[in-house]
């Protein structure tokens, strides 16, 4: 039964056209919570130039990847906020104001994206606002080392989550999803570069550095989990 | 011949619908009523219905798992409206049919069977027919929610296309708002005496789900047209806010009996109007609060100079540093001044 229902699931959504699909993951259609956001007829009403870009994308997929995105790009900004706030005036500040402002035009980006895409943000915007500076702040206290290896760590997280959100939307569809696909391979060599100038300076001799690197990894996957649901 | 095999499509349709859809215990009865349907719908066609029929249960002791692909084409839960082919339709275009036909039994019978059987005698099918909804009426609300929720996205398309192509003016956020509540609102009015019930059953555990899911979409694309672009916690306050704002109305307005439910659109106005005045107050909060921030720092700033230099040097840069960190109060309360006074 709930078989049956997960494979009409995803047919109905298919059927529903851009009224608003359901909140719920691919698996759970049921019945009568996929017939009702369907018009009579189920053309879309939308044909304005933001409705443009939704017709025919998978959009609980595309919702997820530009919700987390969105929120990855903001937990980066917080953070080189918060090494900026300690090593602002240190010789690695100039390196991390410049990293920083690449994260800036991301964010921009994605701000650009969601609204494009009308997705929801993330409720835990304000705890990444938080957790971000706080991760930021307390790694650069760590030394200037300490604030490479937490660089290193986010980084490589981040080049690795692109880089499977790539092959998500590569086995969806290369063509519909050309421009997102552009972008995050874009974003995902910028992270990599990142990733680069923090083993460059010397973040594998930071104290702790294993245990630092999956302790931030750890948290970088659960943020990640939650930010894609939440 | 066409007909016939269209007819057991059809039937075939109806029936793996039901039974994907619905529990499977109701699916003896199910086939009775379907049947019943059917005898009306061929009954109006003149199709002899003995060898439809009979192919039509064949089918089913071999096929009954909804999973396997039936002999004929699948449901079509396309894209294209349902649409096939002219002469049938799709099991969700015949409920729409009946429950857009109920509607307007509504005003007597109430969001129940009744209604909706009505609305299936006036399309020429069997009162049977309204066995394919629940027996609490939910269908019928959900399907008018819905059909409201369109209505009101085509209404803002063509202002917001008047807008674009110059020939109306760009409302401001609190009056869009209003008018958009207001429009919505106004839909309720034909059902207005019934619309407590449906309010009540759109409030059943099972139902929670789609009318939450309908009611977020709808605030979601007035918010939309009214240009939010926000991309922060701001996208849930503004949804919440007016959330609050439209479900409220909606209760005054169930117990309303002025003139064209004049207290309604005032309690409405007065309550977009606190809505922005929240916002407004917030933000002079927010900032007056970055000018303390700032005013704090610079003092500290200020003072950790004096302790370093000498008495003297103290005394020169003190003065102006003082003046300096004042000017950091003085435009942010100019500015609160205006906005209280305007307000």
């Amino acid at each position: 039964m709930a078989a049956a229902a997960a494979a009409v699931g995803p047919a109905v959504r298919r059927s529903l056209g851009q009224r608003r699909p359901l909140p719920c993951g691919a698996g759970r259609g049921s019945g009568l919570r996929g017939r009702w956001p369907l018009p009579a007829g189920g053309v879309s009403l939308r044909p304005c130039s933001t409705r443009a870009t939704l017709e025919g994308i998978n959009k609980p997929v595309i919702d997820r990847i530009i919700r987390v995105d969105h929120a990855g790009e903001y937990g980066a900004n917080r953070i080189y906020a918060g090494q900026m706030a300690v090593l602002g005036r240190s010789s690695l500040g100039p390196i991390i104001q410049q990293m920083w402002n690449q994260e800036k035009d991301h964010l921009k980006k994605f701000n650009e994206l969601m609204v494009a895409y009308r997705v929801r943000p993330t409720v835990l915007l304000p705890f990444w606002n938080v957790a971000g500076f706080v991760l930021g702040a307390g790694s650069a206290l760590l030394g200037k080392k300490g604030a490479m290896a937490c660089t290193v760590a986010i980084e490589e997280s981040i080049s690795d989550h692109y880089n499977s959100q790539i092959r998500t939307l590569m086995e969806e569809d290369p063509e519909k999803y050309k421009e997102l696909l552009q972008i995050i391979k874009q974003f995902r060599d910028d992270e990599r570069e990142h990733h680069d100038i923090g083993l460059e300076h010397d973040a594998e001799m930071a104290p702790a550095y294993s245990v630092l690197k999956t302790a931030i990894q750890l948290g970088c996957k659960a943020a990640i989990f939650l930010s894609e649901r939440i | 011949m066409a007909a016939a095999g269209s007819l057991r499509r059809a039937g075939w349709r109806l029936w793996r619908g039901r039974a994907v859809v619905r529990c499977q215990l109701y699916s003896p009865q199910r086939a009775l009523q379907a049947s019943a349907v059917l005898r009306r719908v061929s009954d109006e066609q003149k199709e002899p219905l003995a060898s439809s029929f009979q192919q039509q249960f064949d089918s089913h002791p071999t096929d009954h798992q909804p999973e396997q692909k039936p002999h004929g084409p699948r449901p079509s839960y396309t894209g294209q409206g349902g649409q096939e082919s002219e002469d049938y339709e799709s099991e969700e275009q015949l409920q729409h049919r009946i429950l857009t036909a109920a509607l307007e039994f509504v005003p007597e019978h109430g969001w129940t069977a009744e209604a909706i059987a009505e609305g299936a005698k006036t399309l020429g099918l069997s009162v049977a027919a309204a066995g394919m909804f629940h027996s609490d009426g939910s269908e019928l609300i959900l399907h008018f929610v819905s059909q409201c929720n369109t209505k009101l996205s085509e209404l803002l398309e063509q202002e917001q296309k008047l807008v674009q192509l110059g020939k109306a003016e760009k409302k401001s956020t609190d009056q869009f708002l209003r008018d958009a509540v207001e429009a919505r609102l106004r839909m309720l009015i034909p059902y207005i005496e019934k619309w407590p019930q449906a309010l009540s059953i759109l409030l059943l555990p099972h139902n929670i789900p789609s009318s939450l899911n309908l009611l977020t979409s709808m605030i979601d694309d007035i918010w939309q047209y009214a240009g939010d672009q926000s991309t922060d916690f701001n996208w849930y306050t503004r949804r919440a806010v007016l959330t609050g704002i439209y479900n409220t109305t909606e209760l005054v307005m169930m117990q309303d009996s002025s003139p064209d439910f004049e207290d309604t659109w005032r309690f409405l106005e007065n309550r977009v109007a606190d809505a922005m005045n929240m916002s407004d107050t917030a933000n002079q909060v927010q900032s007056t609060g970055e000018a303390v921030v700032q005013g704090l720092m610079g003092a500290a700033v200020t003072v950790s100079n004096a302790e370093i230099s000498r008495a003297v040097r103290a005394k020169l840069f003190l003065f102006p540093s003082v003046v300096n960190v004042s000017m950091f109060f003085l435009p942010n309360l100019e500015d609160s001044m205006e906005k209280n006074c305007l307000s």
